[in-house]
């Protein structure tokens, strides 16, 4: 092979650096572009929605999101919403990051059909499940709680939470343990203060997806909700019917709850995969 | 963490205590109609209003009907008053429904019948009716075959004005709800088949179903090919991809709600045997699990009541099922549709097939049967003969298995209906 010469290699890095920009613009677009129609659409008039070509600036009008500040239980649904997924998220790190640990730390007979066991629990579709699960909620008084269907989400969101601190305490050298209990560390201790600093970015990481879990489920929540609906099952199965106009502005109500919560911990987020880069 | 959670469960707990306590004077209103935002809106507020405490929740079918099983299993629960069609009834055991004789009837015998469920007492009350209607963009008016009138159109008529307009525009502007959630089937089983056979089930495989299912392609032929992502043809009017549609009288109401100038309804088109049409029929029952018997029975009593009735067909543009005068100033929608449902069942040649009757829980895998029918016919061109014939076993099974007798405008039959 012969050696470039540099004026070529400057071309290559040049048309390189093309490349690089053009993906993270697509990369960028792939996400904001849909966000931003969203946007336009709720904020435009029923003709504008229905009409085409679409413009790029919405006319600001607020009917579609006026239509929904008046539709009754929303701010209760939303409220429901927000305390089930905080629960799941609260509810499947502490009984999921253990599991993690344990996974990653201790040998123990049965560990493979143990992870195995864990996503079986995905499995079964929720419709299924549904029904048995309603009949003892009913049965129990668990129904119509929010306490309730957050032990249905949890369940969901567990698989999650324990594969993903299962790779994260496993990317952790257990020499950094083995060092702290030289230095006087117990087991406990040396958790506390050398591994759960570490791992805490990761951790948050679980608990977002264990809450846009919860924040998504629509079936559980519409069968085993009456007075505490949350978001999602008192809006999602009504808009597939209503009119355009109206489903923009709904996907818009329930994507943004989910957009501020994820701006609001996307540091820790970036934390974690700085951990994953090292 | 954990006390924290603790806490946060006893915090939910003493909510969900507090809420049931509050719930107690609610009638809960378990509905799978009227579930697009603006007419659950216009339920609560106006029809419902005067109902005393009434919760009103609809539900996509899937959730309705899991929640109702599941307080059915559980021998409690908390919905106090059922609404659904015809067809979710028929499908549920009429022991799990209280019998409500006495607290009303629709002015339309067939109805009282069909609410009976095959028992000698009303499993539910008839609430609202609809029907399917064609509607068209006032554009299409010109490309109208000549010598067609609007209000008798035949098939062929329709079939020759879809070739027109694809002529004129480049583009085929007919809509059909082929899409998932489309009401497909009920074309098939209430318009074309009878329109075509004079029957549905006796004559499924018949010549003259042959008949039905090569015209059904001709059509498809100037049909927007988008059509099986359509499932509620007023987005399509409005935004222009269809100019004639065929669809369910709500599912065709923003349009005219919207842009009452630009659009007309008018019958369903006539076939060899007649012009067949098909009532949708809405009740309101109550399951035997309901927390307030007396709160429930005097709710399905409000549901019936005249000014209740119009105040309906104002929220969801279904129609009222006892006599009431109506008002003049109605929505567009309303007024064009009830038109045109007139028109249809008051034409020469009107062929009006009755809902579906006695399928029970097959009812389901019956109208899937049309639409696989006309899956494999029509989009995957496959031959009618050998579909039908096939078919045809399928649906004799199905009716043997449900011993449903058959329902018009197919004769009548002892015992289950045959597949001639």
């Amino acid at each position: 092979m012969t050696i470039a010469s540099p004026e070529v290699s400057a071309d290559t890095r040049k048309s390189g650096r093309y490349v690089y920009i053009a993906s993270v613009i697509l990369l960028c677009a792939w996400v904001i572009v849909p966000l931003y129609f969203l946007l336009i659409n709720t904020l435009s008039s029923p003709e504008a929605v229905n009409s085409f070509p679409k413009s790029f600036v919405p006319d600001f009008d607020l009917g579609s999101l006026t239509f929904f500040a008046n539709f009754a239980g929303m701010l209760s649904a939303l409220k429901n919403s927000i305390l089930v997924a905080g629960l799941t998220m609260i509810m499947s790190i502490t009984i999921g990051a253990p599991a993690g640990y344990a996974l990653s730390r201790f040998d123990f007979p049965g560990k493979g059909l143990f992870r195995f066991l864990i996503l079986l629990t995905r499995a079964f579709p929720l419709p299924l499940l549904a029904l048995p699960l309603a009949v003892m909620f009913i049965r129990t008084g668990l129904d119509d709680s929010i306490f309730g269907l957050a032990l249905v989400h949890t369940t969901l969101a567990i698989p999650f939470a324990v594969l993903i601190t299962f790779s994260l305490f496993s990317g952790i050298p257990i020499e950094l343990e083995e060092a702290a209990w030289t230095l006087g560390c117990n087991r406990l201790t040396a958790f506390q203060k050398v591994i759960l600093p570490l791992v805490l970015p990761g951790i948050t990481a679980s608990a977002i997806f264990a809450f846009v879990i919860s924040w998504n489920e629509v079936f559980a929540a519409a069968v085993l909700t009456i007075e505490n609906r949350t978001l999602t099952a008192f809006l999602l199965q009504n808009l597939d019917t209503s009119p355009l106009h109206l489903k923009f502005a709904g996907g818009f109500i329930l994507v943004v709850p989910a957009l501020i919560f994820i701006f609001a911990v996307r540091k820790y987020l970036f934390a974690m995969w700085g951990i994953a880069n090292r | 963490m954990s006390v924290n959670l603790k806490l946060m469960g006893a915090i939910s707990g003493a909510a969900v205590l507090l809420s049931a306590v509050t719930a107690q004077a609610e009638v809960l209103f378990w509905s799978t109609q009227a579930k697009p935002v603006e007419e659950a809106q216009a339920m609560r507020e106006q029809v419902l209003s005067g109902a005393g405490n009434v919760d009103y929740q609809p539900n996509d079918g899937g959730p309705w009907l899991t929640r109702l099983k599941a307080e059915l299993q559980a021998g409690s629960g908390s919905i106090g008053v059922l609404g659904a069609l015809h067809g979710d009834y028929s499908a549920m055991d009429p022991d799990d429904l209280v019998d409500l004789d006495g607290l009303g009837l629709s002015a339309s015998g067939t109805f009282n019948s069909l609410a009976k469920l095959g028992t000698g007492k009303m499993q539910y009350i008839p609430w609202m009716q609809a029907s399917y209607i064609m509607a068209a963009n006032k554009k299409a008016l010109p490309h109208l075959p000549k010598g067609a009138n609007i209000d008798a159109l035949t098939y062929d008529q329709l079939i020759a004005w879809g070739k027109n307009m694809m002529e004129a525009t480049g583009e085929a502007k007919f809509g059909f709800p082929a899409g998932p959630k489309g009401l497909k089937h009920r074309f098939f089983q209430g318009y074309l088949y009878p329109s075509y056979t004079n029957g549905v089930v006796r004559t499924f495989a018949s010549d003259d179903a042959v008949t039905a299912w090569e015209k059904m392609r001709e059509l498809w032929a100037v049909t927007n090919p988008a059509s099986t992502n359509f499932s509620f043809l007023q987005e399509q009017l409005l935004n222009g991809d269809a100019w004639v549609v065929f669809d369910h009288t709500s599912r065709v109401a923003q349009a005219f709600n919207d842009r009452p100038d630009d659009f007309i309804a008018f019958p369903a088109p006539a076939g060899p045997t007649g012009r067949g049409f098909m009532p949708v029929l809405a009740g309101v029952a109550i399951p035997r699990t309901a927390p307030d018997m007396d709160a429930a029975k005097a709710l399905v009593q409000h549901m019936l009541k005249p000014e209740t009735q119009i105040a309906t067909l104002r929220a969801t543009n279904f129609f009222p099922v006892v006599d009431v005068e109506l008002p003049s100033d109605l929505p567009p929608a309303v007024q064009a549709a009830g038109n045109a449902v007139a028109k249809m069942s008051g034409s020469a040649d009107a062929n009006p097939g009755l809902l579906p009757a006695g399928l029970g829980a097959k009812g389901g895998e019956f109208s899937q049967l049309y639409t696989e029918t006309f899956e494999r016919i029509v989009l995957a061109g496959q031959d009618i003969r050998t579909v039908l014939d096939e078919h045809k076993i399928r649906l004799q099974a199905i009716m043997n298995e449900s011993g449903a007798p058959c329902w018009a405008p197919d004769a009548p039959s002892n015992g289950p209906c045959p597949v001639e």
